[in-house]
């Protein structure tokens, strides 16, 4: 193979891998404005363990305000035929993509950060002692890796060590799979000596989840979507459904074959959204379909991209009485 | 970014087209149910396939050597076997045997694909003839496999039927026994006529030169037997140290190819031969008096230096990976380019050095890692997608390895 070029990125992940490096997160949006969810919750700013909240719900508004731009572009087909950078390209439409990010937090948090909310309210039912960095949390930058920006991988993952360790962060805990992955697998690699463990949140109240006594409002029919970097890249297929079996008034069913190990992806892995939203939302509808042969008024997963991708496929398939709720919000609705 | 530009329009056109993820939908469910069922029927394949993956590992870092042993027990056998670097050497090779102006019947080869054999022996003015019928749908309609076993994986019966009613010029119904019927009727001569028949291999025991060939139709047991000369392309890639390696990968793959057990394996290991008038050996008795085996580098012992791609050469080619792939169920084979899906762009960039295209089909990987979990030699395809991006952009650090 001759000698590669970023040029051969495509445009989509290279807009996102920019934004990294310019803005510090991959959404570009501004920096701090993702942390405002959590400031009257009273959590304290330093602490031996720290909930990791990562960009994913932080900006979760953003992103799907971004996405639900590209797609639009992308069937209109003016994307396909474009070779430049979405930001150049957002530009030339007159979108202002910063002016996207303001609005949306300018909503403060609202129900987009809603699982984070709820991750933080169950942990402390369940007596986890705990800190969150608010805008002092770093970015784990885990798409540079999946972009094959390998070398801007590594500086922040050395960067985010020195960081962490200078804050005083001995242990983590994660909600969005990609950072926890991340911050637990990836990151490890390039710093030698890394020693902050990492556990995901549903390690940690499939632990404690036997001290308390849970109840959803309602009956209901809940099918668990394992989203990919959970389930087959940390081998988390069985806490969360230990958790939902423990819920008093959930039913829980798989899909026929897809479900742990062999679970579907939602369409939105390694930053596929980016470089091919149109075929994305296509993979969202089959898979969001294969959740709703189970009969289920309810999918629960835990990730921020599988819970956009499922509610777009819904909403393409018109289905109005299911739900998409992340697991830590099923958990507080139970307490 | 041109090739990018083709390349999205040429998937998204086939994401459109319904027919073929209805195509897909059914074939995924069906080889899921037969590969549960052949695993529950002989579960020591599973462990079997963990030997095949030690024996591949080891095998891939001497491929050199194993083509040098089996050359050597070819020719032993009264075959003759080459040693291709490039594709261009393979090509010529085959050139000097084939000549110009010969009726070529084919059996099914990725190698051959790979190197676009069919293409190039009828621009030279040979007559060639695919004789697997998903193979033989697809030379006639123009097109490129779809899927490394089911080439025409894509194409619904209806469509089968029209192009063979323009070939034969009689209305034929959508009906699937006719269409079969059909195929063997036109081919069937051409196996007597034809000057040279061609295959491929799915395992190559180095120790006796034995060539395992697995199908079920039965038309490579006829293309390499009815001919005077047998041609057989391998990628090096293919050899193991044994017979009885080979005979291990053989049956892990069919097992993965969803089958319990295939309907024929040839094993051939030299030319025709009898001895039964006065013990005087003659060659060529019932099936090629000329047996030529080229085993053909091109690429692979470069890929086999680079630690993480060179599980791309642990590949068995059984096609169960496909049916786990997201983006394959709606695409089928657009996404990739001789080879499919993730796996198939580390063949692009790395074999046919097609960097653009590599580049293109390596973004379309998900890295969602399903793949993995259904592949008998366990080769973490994200793994390789991440490395491979990494030497795209060239920005020359290690890659953090993902397992």
């Amino acid at each position: 193979m001759s000698k590669g070029t970023k040029g051969l990125i495509p445009p989509g992940l290279a807009y996102i891998a920019d934004n990294f490096t310019s803005k510090g997160n991959i959404l570009g949006a501004s920096k701090g404005s993702g942390a405002k969810w959590a400031k009257d919750l009273g959590l304290p700013k330093r602490s031996d363990t720290v909930f990791f909240a990562g960009c994913g719900y932080q900006y979760s508004a953003e992103l799907e305000a971004l996405s639900s731009l590209i797609r639009g572009m992308d069937k209109s087909r003016i994307g396909a035929e474009s070779s430049m950078g979405i930001a150049t390209f957002g530009k030339k439409l007159g979108v202002d993509f910063g002016g996207v990010y303001r609005r949306v937090a300018a909503r403060g948090g609202g129900s987009d950060a809603q699982p984070l909310m709820d991750a933080v309210k169950v942990l402390g039912k369940l007596g986890v002692q705990f800190g969150y960095l608010a805008e002092d949390e770093p970015c784990c930058a885990g798409l540079l890796h999946y972009v094959g920006l390998e070398k801007e991988f590594s500086e922040n993952a050395q960067r985010l060590y020195g960081k962490l360790k200078s804050l005083g962060v001995k242990r983590i805990i994660g909600i969005v799979p990609s950072c926890t992955y991340t911050l637990r697998n990836l990151i490890p690699h390039s710093v030698p000596g890394y020693d902050i463990e990492v556990k995901h949140f549903s390690e940690v109240v499939r632990e404690k989840i036997n001290s308390i006594e849970l109840r959803f409002p309602r009956e209901v029919k809940v099918v668990y979507h394992d989203p990919c970097q959970l389930g087959r890249y940390l081998g988390l297929t069985e806490e969360p459904r230990q958790i939902l079996r423990a819920i008093k008034g959930i039913e829980l069913v798989e899909t026929e074959w897809t479900h742990g190990e062999w679970a579907t992806c939602c369409g939105g892995g390694g930053g596929f959204e980016a470089v091919f939203p149109e075929l994305s939302q296509i993979l969202a509808v089959n898979r969001t379909r294969e959740l709703l042969e189970t009969g289920a008024k309810m999918i629960v997963t835990n990730c921020p991209g599988c819970i956009l991708q499922l509610r777009a496929g819904l909403k393409e398939l018109k289905v109005e009485d299911v739900e998409v709720l992340d697991l830590a919000q099923v958990i507080a609705m139970a307490m | 970014m041109s090739v990018f530009k083709d390349y999205k329009k040429e998937i998204m056109d086939a994401a459109h087209n319904e027919r073929i993820s209805l195509a897909l939908s059914r074939a995924i469910k069906s080889y899921r149910a037969n590969t549960n069922q052949a695993l529950k029927k002989f579960p020591h394949t599973i462990q079997m396939a963990e030997e095949v993956r030690q024996i591949k590992e080891k095998a891939i870092g001497e491929m050199e050597k194993l083509a040098q042993q089996a050359c050597a027990a070819i020719t032993e056998n009264k075959g003759k076997a080459y040693i291709a670097k490039t594709a261009d050497d393979a090509r010529n090779i085959i050139d000097g045997l084939v000549g110009k102006g010969k009726l070529i019947v084919k059996g099914k080869s990725m190698t051959a694909e790979e190197i676009g054999l069919r293409e190039h022996l009828e621009e030279r003015g040979n007559e060639v003839y695919e004789t697997d019928l998903g193979e033989f749908i697809i030379q006639k309609l123009g097109s490129r496999p779809m899927h490394i076993l089911s080439p025409a994986i894509h194409v619904p019966k209806e469509d089968v039927a029209e192009l063979f009613s323009k070939i034969t010029g009689e209305k034929l119904p959508a009906d699937i026994p006719t269409l079969v019927a059909t195929a063997r009727k036109l081919l069937r001569e051409k196996y007597f006529k034809a000057d040279i028949g061609m295959s491929g291999a799915n395992v190559v025991a180095a120790d006796t030169g034995t060539l395992f060939i697995i199908e079920n139709e039965g038309n490579i047991r006829l293309a390499t037997g009815a001919p005077p000369v047998h041609i057989a392309l391998v990628g090096m890639e293919k050899l193991v140290p044994t017979l009885g390696d080979a005979y291990k990968v053989a049956e892990v793959t069919w097992r993965y190819a969803n089958y319990t057990v295939p309907s024929y394996v040839s094993l051939i290991s030299g030319p025709s031969k009898t001895g039964d008038i006065e013990k005087v050996t003659t060659y060529g008795a019932h099936g090629p008096a000329d047996f030529h085996v080229v085993f053909m580098d091109a690429g692979r012992t470069s890929l086999a230096k680079n630690p993480i791609l060179r599980q791309a050469l642990y590949c068995l080619r059984c096609g169960g990976c496909l049916y786990e792939c997201p983006v394959f169920a709606v695409t089928a084979g657009h996404f990739g380019d001789k080879y499919f899906a993730g796996i198939g762009a580390v063949w692009a960039a790395m074999l046919s050095e097609d960097v653009e295209k590599g580049a293109a089909v390596a973004y379309t990987c998900l890295t969602c890692g399903r793949c993995k979990i259904r592949c008998p030699m366990k080769i973490d395809t994200p793994e390789m997608i991440v490395e491979l991006r990494r030497l795209i952009v060239g920005d020359g650090t290690q890659a953090t390895p993902l397992s």
